[in-house]
This record gives C-alpha cells, sequence and structure tokens, in this order.
C-alpha cells in the first residue's frame, strides 16, 4: 500500500471531505507487491456504507485478485455498482442463479449461465451459454473481434462518407458557390445504398485479423479493445483528415485531367456530365480498393460482395445512361450516353488510376512505418504470430486435453486434516507440459 | 434435475462453416517484401506513363487569341442590349511560324462563364429537344414563354445564352489574295447527342413542326433557321447547338466550333503563314467580366496540349520512388538492429 494513501493530499480523502458536485473517479494505483483479498458477506455490509466504500474499491483494485463470498444478491449488484460509478471501466458479471441476476442486471455486460439452477440468470443477461468456461471465448474470441469489426467499420464508414461530401464543398469554388452538386443524383442515392453498403456488411460480418486458436493463446491481443485503442477521437480526427485528403485528390486530378482538355478526336470532354461520371467512378474505385485493404480475412463472400458492387455499379451506370430509359424519361434521367462517351478514352483511366494510386500509397505507407515508428504492444504479439504462422513448427506429442471444464484440480478431503501441504504443493495438478520423470497423481 | 436437453439443443448454432465462423478464406498480411516491390512498381509505371503523357503533349501546336478587347469597339457596344440588331465586325490577323500538321480544330474558349451554376443547369427541357413533348416548358424558368405566352422553343436559360460569334479562318495565300480556309461544321458533336438526344419534332417542314412555340428572345432567328442550308443541320439538332447544351463543368471551357476540311490547300493540315480571323462579334462578356478567345489546335492520343497528366504522373512516380528508397533504408536499417539485438 502506497504511505501517501494516509497524507492530507489523497484524491479520495479530499473528496470525501469535499464533496464536489463532478462525478469522480479512482485515481489509478500500482501496488508494490501481489495481494489478494477476501472478504465475506458480512464484513462487507460494513465496508459498503458510507465512506469506507471508497476505501474497500481502492484497496480492492489494487489487489490481483478479489473474492466476496456469502453474499446477498443486493451486496452483489452493489459491488459491481461501485466500481461502476468509481472507476472507468467496463464491467461484467456472470452467474447462474436467480441470486445472481441482480448483479447481472447491474453490470455494463451480464452473462448468464444456463444450468442447473434454473432460466433466471439467462433471461435477464445479454449473452447465455452453458458453462463457465466458454466465458473465455466469449471475451477472447468473439469480443474482441467483434470490436475490430466494429472499430474498421466505423472508420471507414466516416472515412467514405468525408471523401464523398467533401468534393462538393472543392467544387463551390468553381461553381459560383451554387450548390450545384458533383454526382448525378442517382449516383448519390445509390452510393450508401447500393455501391459501397455490402463490402463493409462483409468485413462487419467476417473479418477476422487473427483465428481463434490464436486469439486464445495470447490473450495480450484483448488489450487493444480494454483501452480503447482502435477506435477514439484520435481515430476519428484521422478519418477525417484522410477524408479531406481524398476529397482533394478526388476532385483536382479529374479537374486537372479534363480542364481546358478535350478528345482525341476533338469533341466535348470537359462537359459537366463527362466530369461527374469521371469523379462518381474515381471515387468508387479509391473506396473500394480502401475497403478491400482493411479486409483481412478474405472468403468467397467477401470477394463477390466487394468486387461484385464494383462491377454492379458499372451495370447500373451503363442502364441509367442508356438510351431507352432516357428516352422513356427524358427529364428525370438526363445523362443519355455519358458513360459511352466518357469512359472509351485513355485519359479517364488513367486520371481513374492516378486517383487510385495517390490515395491508396499513403494509407499504405502509414500502415508500413506506424509499426516502426509508434510501436504499440499488441503489435509486437501479431508480429509473433505472423511468424509463428508462416514457420509453423512440427507437430508436438502432447496427451489429448480432456475438455477444460471437465479439469479438476484434486479435492482436499474435509473430513480430515493434513493434505493441505499435499495439495499446494502442486504435484497433484496435471502437468501442461509433459515431463517424463512426473506423471499425474490420481485420486 | 434434468431440464429438458431438448431445450438446449435447439439453441446450438448450425455446425456450419458459415454460422461458425470458419469459413476458408485468405488472410491478407502485408509484409514488407509486397510493400516495397509494390511501391517500386508504381513508381516505374507512374513515371513510364508520365513520360510518354508529357512527351505526347509536348507534340501539340495551340495557337489562342484572346479578342475579347481588340474587335475595336464592339465589346462596349454589346454592352448595351439596344444595340442587339447592330453588327460588328473586325479581322484580327496573325502569324503561324510552324505548320500544324495533321487535323486542326477551331475551338471558342470562354473565361468566367458559369455553365455549372445551379439553376442554370437545371433551365432546359430535354422532353422538348427529343422532339416528343415540343410545349413541354415546365423546367424552363425563367425562359418558359414569350412575353405572349407562347411557349419558347428551345426554352430554358442554357438555350438562351447561345455563342452566337462567328469566326472565319482566312488564309493568305500571297500579299494579295486570301482564300477562307475550308472548315466543316459536321463532326463536332457526340453522335448520342446527335442522333438520339436530340430530335426535331414531326414533319419535314420544319416551321411548320415549330408552329405554336416562339424564339428564345436572345435569339436574332428562330430555331428552324439555324442552318437553311443543310437540313440536318437544322433546328434541334444544329451541332453548334447540341455543343453548347452539353454544359461545361467549370467556367473557363473550349467548345468545338469548326473542324478544317483537309481539302485545297491544306490536306497536309495548315501551311505556316499570315493568317487573320474574321469575327462577327455578337457574344457580350465583358458585362460580367468574362473574356473570349479563339483556338486553334492539333491534338494527340492524350487529348489536348494539358500537360496536367504527364505532371502529376512524373511527379507521383518521383515521390514514390521516393518513399520507396527511404522506407526501404529504414526497414533496412531495423531488421540490422534487431539481428543485432537477437545476436547480444
Amino acid at each position: 500500500m502506497k504511505p501517501q494513501s494516509l497524507l492530507e493530499s489523497d484524491p479520495i480523502d479530499d473528496y470525501l471531505t469535499t464533496k464536489p458536485r463532478i462525478p469522480f473517479k479512482i485515481p489509478e494505483e500500482v501496488p508494490s507487491g501481489n495481494y489478494g483479498l477476501v472478504i465475506n458477506g458480512y464484513s462487507l455490509a460494513h465496508a459498503l456504507e458510507g465512506n469506507l466504500e471508497l476505501e474497500l474499491l481502492q484497496t480492492a483494485c489494487m489487489c490481483k485478485g478479489v473474492i466476496c463470498c456469502r453474499m446477498t444478491p443486493l451486496q452483489k449488484a452493489q459491488v459491481v455498482e461501485l466500481v461502476k460509478r468509481y472507476k472507468k471501466v467496463v464491467t461484467l458479471a456472470i452467474g447462474d442463479g436467480a441470486n445472481d441476476v441482480s448483479m447481472i442486471k447491474a453490470a455494463h455486460i451480464g452473462v448468464g449461465i444456463s444450468g442447473q439452477e434454473g432460466m433466471q440468470a439467462m433471461l435477464n443477461s445479454d449473452f447465455a451459454f452453458s458453462q463457465f468456461c466458454y466465458l473465455q471465448r466469449l471475451l477472447l474470441v468473439h469480443g474482441r473481434w467483434s470490436y475490430n469489426r466494429m472499430c474498421k467499420f466505423l472508420s471507414y464508414f466516416f472515412y467514405k462518407n468525408f471523401a464523398f461530401t467533401l468534393v462538393h464543398f472543392w467544387y463551390a469554388f468553381y461553381s459560383g458557390f451554387s450548390a450545384q452538386t458533383v454526382y448525378d443524383t442517382w449516383f448519390i442515392t445509390f452510393y450508401n445504398l447500393v455501391y459501397t453498403s455490402l463490402p463493409v456488411l462483409g468485413v462487419s460480418l467476417f473479418d477476422q485479423d487473427v483465428n481463434e486458436t490464436w486469439s486464445l493463446r495470447f490473450p495480450e491481443l484483448y488489450e487493444p479493445g480494454q483501452h480503447n485503442l482502435y477506435f477514439n477521437k484520435k481515430e476519428f480526427v484521422k478519418c477525417l483528415v484522410h477524408g479531406i485528403y481524398s476529397s482533394l485528390v478526388l476532385f483536382f486530378i479529374p479537374m486537372g485531367t479534363i480542364h481546358n482538355s478535350v478528345r482525341t478526336d476533338g469533341k466535348e470532354i470537359s462537359d459537366y456530365q463527362s466530369f461527374s461520371t469521371i469523379v462518381q467512378t474515381s471515387l468508387l474505385c479509391v473506396v473500394t480498393m480502401q475497403i478491400a485493404l482493411e479486409t483481412t480475412y478474405w472468403t468467397m463472400i467477401s470477394h463477390i460482395f466487394t468486387w461484385g458492387s464494383l462491377g454492379f455499379y458499372f451495370c447500373i451506370l451503363f442502364f441509367l445512361y442508356s438510351d431507352g430509359l432516357c428516352l422513356m424519361f427524358p427529364n428525370v434521367f438526363q445523362l443519355l450516353g455519358v458513360a459511352r462517351n466518357t469512359l472509351d478514352w485513355p485519359q479517364v483511366w488513367l486520371s481513374v488510376v492516378l486517383s487510385m494510386v495517390l490515395c491508396m500509397l499513403p494509407v499504405i505507407g502509414y500502415h508500413f512505418l506506424k509499426p516502426l515508428f509508434w510501436p504499440v504492444r499488441v503489435d509486437k504479439v501479431i508480429d509473433r504470430i505472423h511468424h509463428c504462422m508462416s514457420h509453423p513448427l512440427p507437430p508436438r506429442i502432447r496427451t489429448r486435453l480432456k475438455h477444460a471444464g471437465s479439469r479438476r484440480s484434486a479435492y482436499a478431503f474435509s473430513h480430515k486434516q493434513g493434505f493441505g501441504a499435499l495439495i499446494t504443493s502442486g504435484k497433484t495438478l496435471k502437468a501442461k507440459f509433459p515431463k517424463k520423470n512426473s506423471f499425474p497423481f490420481k485420486k | 434435475m434434468k431440464r429438458g436437453s431438448h431445450d438446449c439443443q435447439s439453441r446450438l448454432p448450425d455446425n456450419t462453416a458459415l454460422k461458425q465462423q470458419q469459413l476458408p478464406a485468405y488472410r491478407l498480411q502485408l509484409t514488407a517484401t509486397k510493400i516495397l516491390s509494390g511501391f517500386f512498381i508504381t513508381g516505374v509505371f507512374c513515371l513510364g506513363a508520365g513520360v510518354i503523357l508529357l512527351l505526347s503533349a509536348k507534340n501539340i501546336k495551340e495557337v489562342e487569341i484572346n479578342y475579347t478587347e481588340k474587335c475595336s469597339d464592339c465589346a462596349k457596344l454589346r454592352e448595351n442590349t439596344a444595340n442587339f440588331d447592330k453588327e460588328c465586325t473586325c479581322s484580327i490577323p496573325f502569324y503561324l511560324p510552324e505548320a500544324m500538321k495533321g487535323d486542326v480544330y477551331m475551338f471558342y474558349k470562354l473565361y468566367g462563364f458559369y455553365q455549372n451554376l445551379y439553376q442554370y443547369v437545371l433551365s432546359r427541357s430535354n422532353s422538348q429537344l427529343m422532339g416528343i413533348d415540343i410545349k413541354d416548358v415546365s423546367n424552363c424558368a425563367p425562359f418558359k414563354n414569350s412575353h405572349n405566352g407562347i411557349p419558347i422553343a428551345p426554352c430554358g436559360a442554357i438555350a438562351n445564352s447561345i455563342f452566337n460569334d462567328t469566326i472565319v479562318l482566312s488564309y493568305n495565300l500571297n500579299s494579295s489574295m486570301s482564300i477562307k480556309v475550308p472548315m466543316l461544321r459536321s463532326g463536332i458533336s457526340w453522335w448520342t447527342d446527335k442522333y438520339v438526344k436530340f430530335w426535331n419534332p414531326g414533319s419535314q417542314n420544319l416551321s411548320s413542326a415549330f408552329a405554336g412555340t416562339a424564339k428564345p428572345p436572345s435569339w436574332p432567328k428562330p430555331v428552324y433557321e439555324l442552318d437553311e442550308e443543310d437540313p440536318e443541320n437544322n433546328g434541334f439538332i444544329n451541332e453548334d447547338f447540341i455543343v453548347w447544351m452539353r454544359t461545361a463543368a467549370f467556367p473557363t471551357f473550349k467548345k468545338l466550333y469548326r473542324r478544317l476540311s483537309r481539302i485545297q490547300h491544306f490536306t497536309e493540315g495548315l501551311p505556316a503563314g499570315s493568317y487573320s480571323f474574321g469575327i462577327t462579334y455578337n457574344f457580350p462578356v465583358t458585362k460580367f467580366q468574362g473574356e473570349k478567345s479563339v483556338v486553334l489546335s492539333t491534338l494527340t492520343w492524350s487529348g489536348g496540349s494539358s500537360l496536367f497528366l504527364g505532371l502529376a504522373y512524373t511527379v507521383t512516380g518521383a515521390l514514390t520512388w521516393l518513399a520507396f528508397f527511404a522506407m526501404m533504408a529504414i526497414h533496412l536499417r531495423l531488421k540490422e538492429r534487431k539481428t543485432l539485438f537477437h545476436q547480444e
């Protein structure tokens, strides 16, 4: 324990004496050793009253583990609420009985075990499964994947909409600030609905940065979620800056290409409708390449969604600009023949390729340089995983592990004294790595 | 107590690859080798494309003459709309030091004319221009009907503001004789525009087909008198009209006006020598501080004489290669440091 906690300047003492209006968060402290706390419900009743609860929380948070036993359901909820109120963390409560329901409801995430004690815990929970050990998979595999997918989804969604919309800002300077859109109205309608929705859906459903075996073996990969590393205010600002840069490229490259320019046969290419088509096509190619870069787990479905959306864009483009449709509704579909006339010429495709190069290369360069200059702890783990994946070790001869749930350490007999030393020596536990000279001591 | 085990089993997700998230997949891993080689190849491609584009743009010959103020007092005359019926012509001589070989195109170029303004772009009636319904002027505010209430054909602000200068190029064979350079009025607009999007209404006799409509207020003649010599170029399908109706994206734009007909003295293009432009100045630009010029230009496979794409590609290629060398240096240095560290 830190000696400073007894001083006047301790923030908790400060809070207790002044009781300010703003919500108070306990500061993080590093203990000077490994401690554990065991407290029973009777003592907890005293520890949770008034000013003592902060002391309890401060002490408990400095311990490696805390065991509260013989608690009433209300006390279970009170402990959870104590942590929620004074610490900036996400809490998870798991339980299998009706007495755990209040705790499950009090925590941020409630997990219920459907089992021997009925359905109450399960019905009140956010997640339910049948064994306590599945909690490991819930957090380390599915929870982690979910966090990664959500962050990728959010940053991509903001990026593609910034790139899409900010082009109009640059065009305003050249259109007399008359709010003329760069794109055709049908493109604006279909952009978020049809052209870019499926690939990002594919990423959100299927993406895995590492597979489940590695996720379980390296729990350190869970850290970014705990520290809000992958989507926070800084990441949002990065999306914004990336979107602004992309919109600059997407506007000025086509503008430079067609400004004061004509086709090879002298006919028009610098008209509004051609410009609109070129910018649309560049934008879609760039955002498709961006999602392709962010997808780390390419299933068949991802391929279909990503490349299919781009192909679908071209199909719809030619359909909307076709003779038949435009002749039927001349005032609604006004871009007759633009796709055929514009997308035929090499300078248009060269401009699309240049936009793609200018938008993608800085991103790839950043992904390459960031782990070298600003490494995060998790990068080293991922490096190791990639190294292991590319140099697989020869399969070790291991005895087949029984299902972890049924693994039991040896029990002490409660009616006789004397086995405590034997059990705490660890000799009765199954060895992790089979050693030739020891064998499990069977009961 | 044994619970209903069928309850538990009905909650079990299917053991398919999709539901168990074990679909066969390829993992994208961007290793240092892949990234660096990608940068290198992109750099090579961009530099190559840039050099090719620059070389082809250098071969183009272009002559631009800004005649906004050059035409005596025509600019001042046109600022006053009461002078619309007074003709104002002038002749601007110029000298071509080198011959322009190949196809030569004549454009008119406008500065500061915002054909991309929101209300301006909306002010047209495609159903009228397709010949479907000649009296449909619903989108054409503020040029829907004439002061008598008769619908205007073609209606709208775009049609009303058509560029109506006439530019004739003459070549001085020798000091006393000058001939008109033969120019083609056809083949200057998109095929889809001329044959699908724009269509004259009804019958062969255009003036009767356009009965019941009025000419736009700024036009001297009605639409069926745009080119009385060539019925394929009269009415809505007049190519100068079609070219104007294809609104430009930026306030500075050039539109194809005429192209050289390679006959008589001009089979190889325009020979070097002295020429002059005979201009009938009708289009008033000084009122909105705009400018206009006439451009004679040859073209190449990459379009006009704009150096932008070539320069952009070259700069991108150079930057990519710079980035490649920098990243390669960093990567090798760090690899060295890592192996040194492992050796220690």
